[in-house]
C-alpha cells in the first residue's frame, strides 16, 4: 500500500466512526443541535473519571507499599551491610532508593519483586532513605521515606587512659608473673605457674584503675605450690587494694602455715591411704585451720585497713578470692581450695577427660551481683566450709585454673557450661589457639617463662561484646 | 548476652502536646546517639519506652541500642496522666523481658528506670498500690524528673528518693536532662553489686535536685 492509498484508507475509517457516532446519539435520541455539547461533557466527564481511578490505583499501590512496614535494620560502619526485602513488581516498577549512594550502599535486585540494599556502611550518622517506584502509567513517580542508622564500631571507640599514679592505691594497669620451678638433676621437670592481670576495658576507658589481684607462690622449704586471684568490685571505691591484701594475705598465712607442718601431711597420707570418714574428717579439721582462717585473716587484715580510716568502710574494698593450695606426693596430687564470689576455678584434666570445678560461683538474679570476702556474714554461715572449700587427690592433671569472671563470664557465660567438660577443653583450645580472626595469638604453656607471661597477658585482650571488666587468670601446669 | 536494661516513662498527656513532647523527642534522640558513642552502652544498653496518657502504650519493646530506630511518640489534645496504669504496665513488661540468671541462663544487668511527668497520676490509688510493686523489681535505680512547675513532685518521691525536676519545658533543659540521663545509663552496669546506692553523675544546671 502506498502512501496516497493509507491515507485514503484512515479517512474511510474516520468518516466510518462518525457515522457511527452519530448512529449512537440518534438511537439515544440526542438531537443534531445538542450532538456537539453532549459529546463535549461526556468526554470531559469521563476523562476526569478516567484520571480519578488512575490515581486511586496509584494511591492503593502505594498504601500496599506502605504496608509493607519496610525498615532497614541499623548496620555498623565498615562491615558488609546486606538487607533482603520484597517489592510488588507485578504492580511497581523503576524502584530505585534515592540517597542511598550517599552512604555505601546500593539497591539491587536480586530475584523477581526481591530487592537487597547491601555495601558497606562509610559513615556513622541516621540517613532518610528515598524509596521512589512508578505504579501507573501516567502518574508520577511515588516515593517512601525509609530511615536506616549506622553505628560506629565498638571497637574503634574504647579508649586506654593510663591510670594516673597519683590515685589512691595505685597498682599497674597489668601485671604478670611466672614461677619457675626447679626440677632436682635427673628428675622429671616440675609444675610451673604463671599468673596474669589486665585492666578491663572499661576501666580503660575511663582510665580508672585496674581491680583485680592475683598471687603465686611456690614454697620452696615445704614444695606447697600457692595461688590465688580476687576481683575488686567495680562499684566499690578501692577494691583494687581489697583484693591485693586479700592476696597477700593468703599467701602469707598459708605459706606459714604450710611451713612445717607434719601432722598435716601425715594426714593427707593417711587419708590417701584410707579415705575412712575419720581420715577424712581428720584432713578437713586441718585444712580448716588453713583455709577457712586463711580467708578469715584477709578478712580481717582488710577490716583493719577500713578500720584506719574513718571515711571508708570495709565494702569500699569490697573484693572476691579464691585460692588452692597444692603439693605433689609419690601418690599424685593433693590439692585443696577455698573460693567466695564470682569466676572459676577448676582442676582440668585432658587425659582422663575431666573438669572439676573446685565450688560453685556465687551468683544473684543479676549479672554482677555476687558475694565478697569483705561481708562478714559470710564467716557466719554455718554451710562455709561445705560450701566453699575443696579437697581432692588425683594422678596428675593438665592444669589448675583460677580465673576471674572477666575471663570466665565472656568463656563460659552460665554455670550449667562451668561444669561440662567439653567448655573446658573448648577454653582449653581457645587458650591454645588464640582468636586469628582478631589478632590474638594462643599460648603454649611451655616451660619459657617469659614467652609464656607474655603470651598469656596478650591472649587476655581477647575480644567479646559486653566482656569489658578486668581479666585475671593463674595456671599451675 | 547480657543487657542493661533501661526503662523510661515519658508522660504523654495533653499538656505535653506541641513543643515539650518536640523537645523530649529531640532529648532521646540525643541521649541514643551518644549512649552509641560509648563503646560499653553500645554493646550493651537495651532501652524501652513507655509512655503514659489516658492511654499506656509500650512504644518501644525492650531493644538493644544499636538495633533501635526511635517511635513516633504521639500526644493526646487532653486527657488523664494514668501514671498508675503505667507503672502497671512497666513490672509486666519487666517480668516478661528482664533475664534474670539460671543455671543455663546469664542474667541481665539490674535494670534502670526513668520516668519524666509534667503533671500527677489521675489514677492515684493505682498508683500508689504500684509503688511497693515496683520497688519489688529490683531496678538499679529509679530516676523520677518532674518537668516544668505544675509538676508535682510529692507522688513521685514516694517511688524514689532520686526525684529531679526541670523549671522550663523548653529543649534546652529536656536536652541536657537526656544527657544526663545518657551518663548516668553508662555509667550504670558498674555501679551495682557491693552498694545498694546507684552513683549518679552531678546533674547540669537545668537539672534541680530535690531534697
Amino acid at each position: 500500500m502506498n502512501r496516497k492509498q493509507r491515507l485514503a484508507s484512515r479517512r474511510h475509517m474516520e468518516a466510518g466512526f462518525d457515522q457511527l457516532l452519530k448512529r449512537a446519539m440518534d438511537c439515544a435520541g440526542v438531537p443534531a443541535s445538542d450532538r456537539q455539547d453532549f459529546l463535549n461533557w461526556a468526554v470531559c466527564n469521563e476523562w476526569t473519571r478516567f484520571r480519578e481511578e488512575r490515581m486511586n490505583k496509584r494511591i492503593m499501590i502505594e498504601n500496599r507499599v506502605r504496608n509493607l512496614g519496610l525498615r532497614f535494620p541499623n548496620g555498623t560502619v565498615k562491615k558488609e551491610y546486606y538487607y533482603e526485602f520484597a517489592l510488588p513488581t507485578d504492580e511497581i516498577s523503576d524502584v530505585e532508593l534515592v540517597g542511598a549512594e550517599d552512604t555505601g550502599l546500593h539497591l539491587e535486585q536480586v530475584a523477581d519483586g526481591l530487592f537487597a540494599l547491601k555495601g558497606r556502611p562509610m559513615n556513622v550518622t541516621d540517613y532518610k532513605l528515598t524509596l521512589r517506584y512508578r505504579t501507573v502509567a501516567g502518574e508520577p513517580a511515588s516515593e517512601l521515606v525509609v530511615p536506616v542508622a549506622f553505628n560506629p564500631n565498638p571497637r574503634d571507640l574504647w579508649k586506654n587512659i593510663p591510670t594516673n599514679e597519683k590515685v589512691h592505691y595505685y597498682k599497674p594497669d597489668s601485671a604478670k608473673e611466672y614461677v619457675k620451678v626447679a626440677s632436682a638433676e635427673g628428675k622429671a621437670p616440675r609444675k610451673n605457674m604463671v599468673a596474669v592481670s589486665q585492666r578491663g576495658r572499661s576501666h580503660a576507658q575511663e582510665g580508672k584503675p585496674r581491680d583485680d589481684h592475683f598471687g603465686l607462690c611456690h614454697c620452696d622449704e615445704s614444695d606447697w605450690y600457692i595461688l590465688t586471684v580476687a576481683d575488686g568490685a567495680g562499684s566499690a571505691r578501692y577494691s583494687r587494694k581489697g583484693s591485693e591484701i586479700a592476696c597477700e594475705t593468703v599467701v602469707d598465712y598459708c605459706r606459714g602455715q604450710l611451713r612445717d607442718n607434719p601432722e598435716f601431711e601425715e594426714a593427707i597420707r593417711a587419708y590417701q591411704a584410707d579415705s575412712s570418714e575419720e581420715n577424712r574428717t581428720d584432713v578437713t579439721r586441718r585444712l580448716i585451720h588453713i583455709l577457712y582462717n586463711g580467708a578469715l585473716k584477709a578478712h580481717e587484715a582488710i577490716r583493719d585497713v577500713a578500720d584506719a580510716n574513718e571515711e571508708v568502710k570495709m565494702r569500699d574494698f569490697a573484693t572476691t578470692l579464691m585460692f588452692a593450695i597444692c603439693k605433689r606426693y609419690d601418690f599424685g596430687w593433693f590439692i585443696a581450695s577455698f573460693w567466695v564470689g564470682d569466676g572459676a576455678m577448676c582442676l582440668y584434666d585432658a587425659e582422663t577427660g575431666t573438669a572439676k570445678l573446685l565450688g560453685t560461683p556465687d551468683e544473684g538474679e543479676f549479672s554482677g551481683q555476687t558475694r565478697f570476702l569483705t561481708m562478714r556474714e559470710i564467716f557466719h554461715d554455718p554451710d562455709i566450709v561445705a560450701r566453699r572449700m575443696r579437697m581432692t587427690i588425683v594422678p596428675d592433671f593438665t592444669a589448675l585454673f583460677l580465673m576471674t569472671d572477666g575471663v570466665s563470664d565472656p568463656m563460659f557465660e552460665t554455670d550449667l557450661n562451668l561444669r561440662d567438660y567439653s567448655k573446658w577443653e573448648e577454653f582449653a583450645g581457645k587458650l591454645r589457639d588464640g582468636f586469628s580472626d582478631d589478632g590474638i595469638s594462643g599460648v603454649t604453656l611451655s616451660d619459657d617463662s617469659e614467652a609464656v607471661a607474655d603470651g598469656l597477658l596478650g591472649w587476655l585482650d581477647f575480644w567479646s561484646p559486653g566482656n569489658h571488666d578486668d581479666r585475671t587468670i593463674a595456671i599451675l601446669y | 548476652m547480657r543487657r542493661l536494661p533501661v526503662y523510661i516513662l515519658i508522660d504523654t498527656s495533653g499538656s505535653m502536646r506541641g513543643e515539650p513532647i518536640e523537645s523530649v523527642k529531640v532529648g532521646l534522640e540525643t541521649m541514643i546517639n551518644s549512649l552509641k558513642q560509648e563503646p560499653y552502652a553500645l554493646e550493651t544498653v537495651s532501652l524501652s519506652i513507655i509512655t503514659f496518657d489516658s492511654e499506656v502504650k509500650q512504644v518501644l519493646p525492650l531493644t538493644p541500642i544499636d538495633e533501635l530506630q526511635l517511635p513516633d511518640i504521639y500526644t493526646p489534645e487532653s486527657g488523664p496522666t494514668h501514671t498508675g496504669a503505667a507503672l502497671e504496665l512497666l513490672c509486666r513488661k519487666v517480668d516478661q523481658e528482664v533475664t534474670l540468671t539460671s543455671e543455663g541462663r546469664k542474667g541481665d544487668w539490674m535494670p534502670l528506670l526513668f520516668i519524666m511527668t509534667d503533671g500527677k497520676p489521675s489514677d492515684i490509688q493505682l498508683y500508689n498500690r504500684m509503688i511497693p510493686e515496683v520497688q519489688r523489681r529490683k531496678f538499679a535505680g529509679i530516676i523520677a524528673c518532674a518537668a516544668g512547675m505544675t509538676a508535682r513532685t510529692e507522688p513521685l518521691k514516694l517511688l524514689t528518693d532520686k526525684v529531679y525536676s526541670l523549671d522550663t519545658l523548653d529543649s534546652t533543659s529536656f536536652k541536657s536532662f537526656f544527657k544526663w540521663i545518657s551518663s548516668t545509663i553508662a555509667l550504670g552496669n558498674r555501679s551495682v553489686g557491693a552498694t545498694d546506692e546507684l552513683e549518679l553523675p552531678p546533674p547540669p544546671p537545668e537539672v534541680n535536685v530535690l531534697l
